[in-house]
C-alpha cells in the first residue's frame, strides 16, 4: 500500500481549476518531487492534503487512511509534517521552543502528570531538549537556540522551519520550496539534508523550483501544469518530454 | 497618618490587588493566546451577579457563591466562545465588544433578576473557614487586604503555570502563527476557548470578591469602562508578561486614586496615553524596560 494516496483531487477558487482531477501516490521511503510553473497548483495541493483547504472532489488517504476532510491540526498528529513556502515561525518564540512545540502535540497530555512534573515529565521533556538541540545543530542553528526565532536571519528562519517538521520524526514530509530565495550555500545544505532524510528512510514530497536539486534528489518527478498533472516518471524521462518543455520554456 | 487617611490607602491597595487579578485573567487572553477579546467586563459582571444574588436571596455561603461565580462565568465564557471564535481579528474584537454591550443591557434591564439601576446591595461581608472548623468573618478592611492578596496570589500562582511549560507554549504558538501550530498538531481554536474559559472564570470569581468588599453591585461595574481600564494595564504595563501586567495594574490603578482624579479626566488621560503606547512602545512599559536593559 502507498503511503500517500491522492485520487481524483480536485480544487477550485473562483474561476480558476487550481487542482484539477489530480492522481498522486508516494511509496513508503520514496523521494518524489512535484514541479511546474508558478501557480500550476503544487501549493494548494499541499494544502488540501493537509487539511489547510477543502478539496472539491477527490480522496487523500495516508497510510490506508482517509485524511480527506481532516483538520490541519489532525492530519499533523497522524504524522504527515510540511514546510510552508512563506517562512514560516513562531516568532516570540526562541528557536529551541520552536521545535519543541512541532513535538509536544504527539505526547500524551495527561495534565495532572505535567503539573506535578513526574519523573517521566520531565525525561520526555530533557528528551525532548536534547533532541532539539541535535536538530538545531544539524541545520547550523546550535548558536542560536535561545535567540528568539523573529530575530534570525530570513535563512535562518527558513532553515528552523525545516528542523521543526523533522521534529516529531514524521513519516511523511511535504516540503514547499525549501531551496526558494537562499543563498546557494544554503541550497547546497538543503539538497543535503533531504537526500539525509531519504537515506534514513523517510518519505518525501519535495515542491522544488530549483531544478538541480529536484534532478539530483528526486527518484520520480511528477509535472503539474494548470492544476492538471501532464508527466510523470524519472528525473531523465521528464528532462525529455517534450509536454514539460513545453510547460516550461513554449510560452 | 489619620485614621481616615490610612483607611484609604488600604481600601486603595484592595483595589489594586483585585485589579492586578482582573488583569492578570485578562492578559490570559489577549497576551498568551492573541485574540483581542473585549468581553471580560461580561465574565466579571456574571460572576459578580451571581455571588451577590445568591449570597442576598438565596443566602449561600461565602465559598458557595465565589465557587458559582467562577462557573458560571466560565460557562458563559465557553458558550459565548463557541460563536465568537468563529470570528477572527477584528471582527472577533467587534464581536466581543457585543458581547459585552449587551451582557450591561441585560444587566440593566432584567430588573426582576439584577434589579437593574437599582443595584443589589446589601450583600454580606465574606466568612472564610473550614466546616465544621472556626469561621472568620471578613468584616474589617485589613482582612479585606489579607484576601484580595491571597485572590492575587492564587490567580499569579494560575497564570504562570497556565503560561510556562507546554501549555504555555502552546498558548504562544497560537499567538505567534495559528497557521504553523496547526501543522505543530495544536488545534488553535481549542487553546483560545481554553484561555478564553479559564481568563473568564477567574474574572467570575473576582467579580464575586469585588461585590462582596462593596457590598453593592450596580450595572454600571461592568461597562466598556472596565474594558478601557484593563486595556490600559495590560498595554502600558506590557502585554504577556507578568510583571508588566502588576505594573500596569499599580500604575492605573493606585495612582489615579492617590491623585484623586475625577473619572472623566482619568478616562481623558488614559485614552491619550494608550494613543502614546501603541505609538512609542506597542509592548508597554515592560518593552521600554526590556529594550533599555538590552541596549546596555
Ligand atoms: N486562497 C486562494 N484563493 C484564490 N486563488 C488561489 C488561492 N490559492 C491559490 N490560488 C490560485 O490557484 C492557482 C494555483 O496556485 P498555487 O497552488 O499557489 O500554485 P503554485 O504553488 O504551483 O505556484 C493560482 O492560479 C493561484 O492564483
Ligand atoms: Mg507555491
Amino acid at each position: 500500500m502507498a503511503l500517500l494516496e491522492i485520487r481524483g483531487l480536485v480544487k477550485r477558487f473562483l474561476g480558476v481549476t487550481a487542482v484539477d482531477a489530480v492522481d498522486l501516490t508516494v511509496e513508503r521511503g520514496e523521494l518524489v518531487s512535484l514541479i511546474g510553473p508558478n501557480g500550476s497548483g503544487k501549493t494548494t495541493l499541499f494544502n488540501c492534503v493537509t487539511g489547510y483547504l477543502a478539496s472539491d472532489a477527490g480522496h487523500v488517504a495516508f497510510d490506508g487512511r482517509t485524511v480527506t476532510r481532516a483538520a490541519p491540526h489532525r492530519v499533523a498528529r497522524l504524522g504527515i509534517s510540511r514546510t510552508f513556502q512563506q517562512v514560516s515561525v513562531f516568532g516570540r518564540l526562541t528557536a529551541l521552543e520552536n521545535l519543541l512545540v512541532f513535538l509536544q502535540q504527539h505526547q500524551e497530555e495527561d495534565f495532572f502528570a505535567r503539573l506535578v512534573r513526574t519523573r517521566r515529565v520531565r525525561r520526555l521533556e530533557a528528551d525532548a531538549i536534547a533532541r532539539a538541540r541535535t536538530l538545531l545543530d544539524l541545520v547550523g542553528l546550535g548558536a542560536r537556540a535561545d535567540a528568539p526565532a523573529g530575530s534570525l536571519s530570513y535563512g535562518q528562519r527558513k532553515l528552523l522551519a525545516f528542523a521543526a517538521a523533522l521534529m516529531p520524526d514524521p513519516e511523511l514530509l511535504l516540503l514547499d520550496e525549501p531551496a526558494a530565495a537562499v543563498n546557494p550555500t544554503m541550497i547546497n545544505q538543503m539538497k543535503d539534508h533531504i537526500l539525509g532524510l531519504h537515506r534514513q528512510g523517510k518519505t518525501v514530497l519535495l515542491v522544488e523550483h530549483n531544478m538541480d536539486v529536484v534532478m539530483d534528489v528526486s527518484q520520480r518527478i511528477v509535472v503539474l501544469d494548470h492544476g492538471q498533472k501532464i508527466a510523470e516518471g524519472t528525473p531523465d524521462a521528464i528532462r525529455r518530454d517534450p509536454r514539460v518543455i513545453e510547460a516550461y520554456f513554449g510560452r | 497618618m489619620a485614621p481616615g487617611q490610612q483607611r484609604y490607602v488600604v481600601h486603595v491597595l484592595i483595589f489594586t490587588a483585585l485589579f492586578a487579578a482582573l488583569a492578570l485573567s485578562y492578559d490570559l487572553v489577549v497576551g498568551h493566546v492573541g485574540s483581542l477579546s473585549l468581553a471580560h467586563p461580561a465574565f466579571f459582571g456574571v460572576g459578580a451577579y451571581t455571588a451577590a444574588i445568591l449570597s442576598t436571596r438565596a443566602a449561600w455561603p461565602f465559598a458557595a457563591d465565589l465557587a458559582a461565580a467562577v462557573v458560571a462565568a466560565g460557562l458563559v465564557a465557553a458558550l459565548a466562545g463557541v460563536p465568537l471564535f468563529r470570528l477572527v481579528e477584528h471582527a472577533f474584537a467587534v464581536g466581543t465588544l457585543g458581547f459585552a454591550l449587551v451582557a450591561w443591557i441585560v444587566a440593566t434591564n432584567w430588573v426582576e433578576v439584577t434589579r437593574g439601576p437599582l443595584c443589589i446591595t446589601g450583600i454580606p461581608k465574606p466568612v472564610v473557614g473550614v466546616p465544621g472548623g472556626p469561621a472568620l468573618a471578613i468584616a474589617t478592611l485589613p482582612a479585606y487586604y489579607w484576601l484580595a492578596l491571597a485572590a492575587l496570589g492564587v490567580v499569579l500562582v494560575l497564570y504562570r503555570l497556565l503560561t510556562t511549560f507546554r501549555l504555555g507554549r502552546a498558548f504562544h504558538a497560537v499567538r505567534d502563527n495559528e497557521v504553523l501550530a496547526a501543522s505543530a498538531g495544536i488545534d488553535p481554536l481549542r487553546y483560545r476557548m481554553l484561555a478564553f474559559t479559564i481568563g473568564g472564570a477567574l474574572a467570575g470569581g473576582i467579580g464575586a470578591l469585588y461585590v462582596h468588599y462593596l457590598s453593592v453591585m450596580c450595572p454600571e461595574e461592568m461597562t466598556v469602562a472596565l474594558t478601557v481600564n484593563l486595556l490600559v494595564i495590560v498595554f502600558l504595563g506590557g502585554v504577556g508578561t507578568m510583571r508588566g501586567v502588576l505594573v500596569g495594574a499599580v500604575l492605573f490603578t493606585a495612582l489615579p486614586e492617590v491623585l484623586r482624579l475625577a473619572p472623566t479626566w482619568r478616562l481623558v488621560i488614559y485614552g491619550a496615553l494608550l494613543l502614546v503606547i501603541v505609538v512609542r512602545s506597542p509592548e508597554g512599559l515592560e518593552g521600554l524596560v526590556r529594550r533599555r536593559a538590552s541596549a546596555r
